[in-house]
C-alpha cells in the first residue's frame, strides 16, 4: 500500500526545472492567500465528520488496546498517548487539524505551510525531487508535492502531497488515537479549493500506518480570512503541565506542584539534600 | 523617546508604487536573490564583534546594568538569570536575528517571510500599510518593511524593516542582557547582500529601548548554504529545565527532579497528600 508519487514527481522534474529559471508566474497557481481556519463549531478531533471521541479509527487489535488504555488514563487525569502536553509539535498528519490558523505560501519549487503554533512549518517540495536518502526524521516529515491542473483550465487547482520520514511520538488527536511506534507513517493529501466557494479549502488526508488495518481517509475543511490578523500561539507560555520522569504533574495557579491524578505520588526528591518546606 | 523616527511616512509614500506593483504578477527579477539557507557566522552573543556577556559593553542604563549584573550572578550560581528561553519561550525580537538555528527568506510582493528552524516566522509587511491600531503584542513583534533599489540598477537590494509591538520577557542573549520590561522596544534593520560575496547577507540592527542609554547598532552576518537540509529544532523535545513557580530545577538523566543551584530547596509539595517515596 506504500506506493510513492516519486515516479510522477520525477516525470514532472523537467517541467519545473524549466520554470524555476523563469519569473514566478502567479497566474499558474491557485489563490490560496490569506489565513485558513477550522470552520466555526468544528472540534479538534481527527475525523471532523464524527463527534469527538465517537469516531471509530480502523486500528489494529494491538493499537485498539493501546487506545483504550489511553482513554482510561485520560479519564483518570493522565495524558494517555497524547504527547503534546509537553509542547512538542503535533507532527503529521495531526498538524492538519489546524488548531491555530494556517497560511500557505506558494512558490514554483516549494510550497510552505505555516501553522501558527509551535513553529510547525511544512516544506512541500514541488521541484520534482526524489526522496532524500538517510534524511533526519522529523515530526512534520518530508513532503513531496505535485501540482495538478485537474479541470484543464491552464491553472493548477490541486496540490497532491506525500509525506514520509516522520518521527514520534505522535497521535491523531488529543484523544490519543495512536500512530504506530515504528513511525513508518505515510500521509497522502489532496488540497484544493471548493468549486462553489473559493473561501473554502479542502484537504483529503489519507493516512497509511501500521497501527491501522487499512488506509484511513478523512477530509479537512478550512475557511479563509482574507484580512488576517496573526498572533503567536506559544505552547510554553501558559503550559501548566510539568513532566518529571514518566509522570505528568500540574502547576497550580499559585505556582506549586500538584498531582494531575487522584492520589498521585509526589516526585522523588532523592537529589535534594534539604528537607521539604 | 525622540529617536523613534517612524518609517511610516516613507511607507505611506510607497503605497502608490506598491499598489501598482500589486496588480501584476510577482516579478522575481525585481527582488534580490536571497534563496537558500542562512546560517550565523559568529557565536550566540548579541554583538558578534564582541565577547558575550559583559564583553558586549551594552549601553545599559544604570538600573538595567544592575539587573544585568544580578542575572550574571544568578547564572554563575546555576540559575537562569533573566533568560526566559530555558522554559522554551520564543526569544522574540531582536534576539531572533542571532539565528541560532538556520533561517530562510520568502518574498511575495506584499510580505517577506523570515522562517526559522526553531521559532515562529516573522512576517514583514511590504505592502505600504500603516501601523495597526492596538495590535496584540507578540514576541516577534509587528514588522513593516520597505524595499529599496539603493544602487539604481532597477532591482531591489536593501530591505529596511521596523519592528514594534513586542511583548516580553525578552533579552538580547542567553546571558540575560536585558530589554526594558515596558516592552516599548523598536528595532530597525537594514538587510543587504555583501557587495563582494553574494553568499554573505548583512543585517544592520538598531535597537531602541528604554533599558539603553542610546540606540544600539550591531551588524549580523549570515552565510548562505545553497543546497540546504532543514531540520526541526524543537526546544521542548529535550528540555531538562523544569520551572516550578519562580524556581528553575533540572531533570536528571535518570528522570528525577534535581537542584539547579547549590543548596537549592526542593519544591513545596503542599498539594500532595502522600508522603515521599
Amino acid at each position: 500500500m506504500r506506493s510513492p508519487i516519486g515516479s510522477i514527481a520525477l516525470a514532472a522534474a523537467m517541467i519545473f526545472a524549466a520554470t524555476s529559471t523563469q519569473a514566478f508566474d502567479e497566474t499558474k497557481y491557485p489563490d490560496w492567500s490569506g489565513q485558513w481556519r477550522r470552520p466555526a463549531g468544528v472540534g479538534n478531533q481527527w475525523d471532523t465528520s464524527k463527534p469527538p471521541r465517537q469516531g471509530r479509527a480502523p486500528l489494529t487489535a494491538e493499537y485498539q488496546a493501546i487506545y483504550e488504555a489511553n482513554l482510561k488514563d485520560q479519564a483518570a487525569g493522565g495524558q494517555g498517548t497524547d504527547p503534546t502536553y509537553t509542547c512538542i509539535p503535533d507532527g503529521m498528519p495531526r498538524a492538519m487539524n489546524v488548531i491555530f490558523p494556517m497560511e500557505i505560501v506558494i512558490q514554483p519549487n516549494i510550497t510552505h505551510i505555516m501553522i501558527e503554533y509551535l513553529s510547525m512549518l511544512r516544506r512541500i517540495h514541488t521541484d520534482g525531487r526524489d526522496w532524500p536518502e538517510n534524511a533526519e526524521p522529523s515530526f512534520m516529515g518530508y513532503s513531496i508535492g505535485k501540482w495538478v491542473d485537474e479541470d484543464r483550465r491552464g491553472r493548477y487547482d490541486v496540490l497532491e502531497i506525500e509525506t514520509r520520514n516522520l518521527k514520534g511520538p505522535r497521535a491523531f488527536d488529543a484523544s490519543g488515537i495512536p500512530l504506530h511506534a515504528d513511525n513508518r507513517t505515510i500521509v497522502k493529501e489532496r488540497i484544493y479549493l471548493d468549486k462553489a466557494d473559493p473561501d473554502i479549502l479542502h484537504d483529503e488526508v489519507t493516512t497509511i500506518d501500521n497501527a491501522l488495518t487499512r488506509p484511513w481517509t478523512v477530509t479537512k475543511n478550512y475557511h479563509r480570512v482574507r484580512k488576517a490578523v496573526w498572533v503567536e500561539a506559544i505552547c510554553a507560555e501558559g503550559n501548566q503541565h510539568v513532566r518529571i520522569g514518566k509522570e505528568n504533574y500540574m502547576l497550580s495557579a499559585d505556582g506549586y506542584l500538584m498531582p494531575a491524578k487522584k492520589d498521585q505520588a509526589p516526585p522523588d526528591l532523592r537529589y535534594f539534600k534539604q528537607t521539604r518546606k | 523617546m525622540p529617536y523613534r523616527n517612524s518609517i511610516g511616512v516613507v511607507v505611506l509614500a510607497a503605497v502608490f508604487v506598491t499598489a501598482v506593483a500589486d496588480a501584476r504578477a510577482h516579478d522575481e527579477a525585481k527582488y534580490p536573490d536571497w534563496y537558500g539557507q542562512w546560517l550565523r557566522t559568529g557565536g550566540i552573543q548579541w554583538d558578534p564583534s564582541k565577547p558575550i556577556g559583559r564583553g558586549q559593553q551594552a549601553p545599559l542604563t544604570p538600573e538595567y546594568q544592575a539587573i544585568f549584573e544580578a542575572s550574571l550572578a544568578d547564572q554563575t550560581a546555576g540559575g537562569v538569570g533573566n533568560d526566559a528561553r530555558y522554559s522554551c519561550f520564543p526569544v522574540g525580537m531582536p534576539r531572533l536575528m542571532s539565528v541560532i538555528f538556520p533561517m530562510e527568506f520568502i518574498f511575495s510582493p506584499k510580505i517577506t517571510y523570515v522562517l526559522f528552524e526553531n521559532n515562529m516566522p516573522r512576517r514583514i509587511y511590504t505592502d505600504g500599510r500603516s501601523w495597526p491600531k492596538d495590535p496584540e503584542p507578540t514576541f516577534a513583534g509587528y514588522s513593516i518593511g520597505k524595499w529599496i533599489d539603493e544602487d539604481g540598477d532597477s532591482r531591489f537590494d536593501v530591505l529596511e524593516v521596523e519592528t514594534r509591538y513586542m511583548k516580553g520577557p525578552r533579552t538580547f542573549e542567553g546571558t540575560g542582557l536585558p530589554l526594558h520590561k515596558d516592552n516599548q522596544t523598536v528595532v530597525k534593520e537594514k538587510f543587504y547582500l555583501d557587495r563582494s560575496n553574494a553568499d554573505i547577507l548583512h543585517d544592520e540592527i538598531t535597537t531602541i529601548d528604554h533599558a539603553l542609554t542610546r540606540p544600539w547598532t550591531v551588524t549580523k552576518n549570515f552565510r548562505r548554504e545553497r543546497s540546504p537540509s532543514w531540520l526541526e529544532n524543537d526546544c521542548s523535545e529535550d528540555n531538562h529545565h523544569i520551572a516550578i513557580g519562580k524556581e528553575n530545577y533540572f531533570l536528571s538523566a535518570d528522570g528525577y527532579l534535581m537542584p539547579a543551584k547549590k543548596g537549592q530547596a526542593p519544591p513545596d509539595l503542599r498539594y500532595f497528600r502522600q508522603s515521599l517515596r
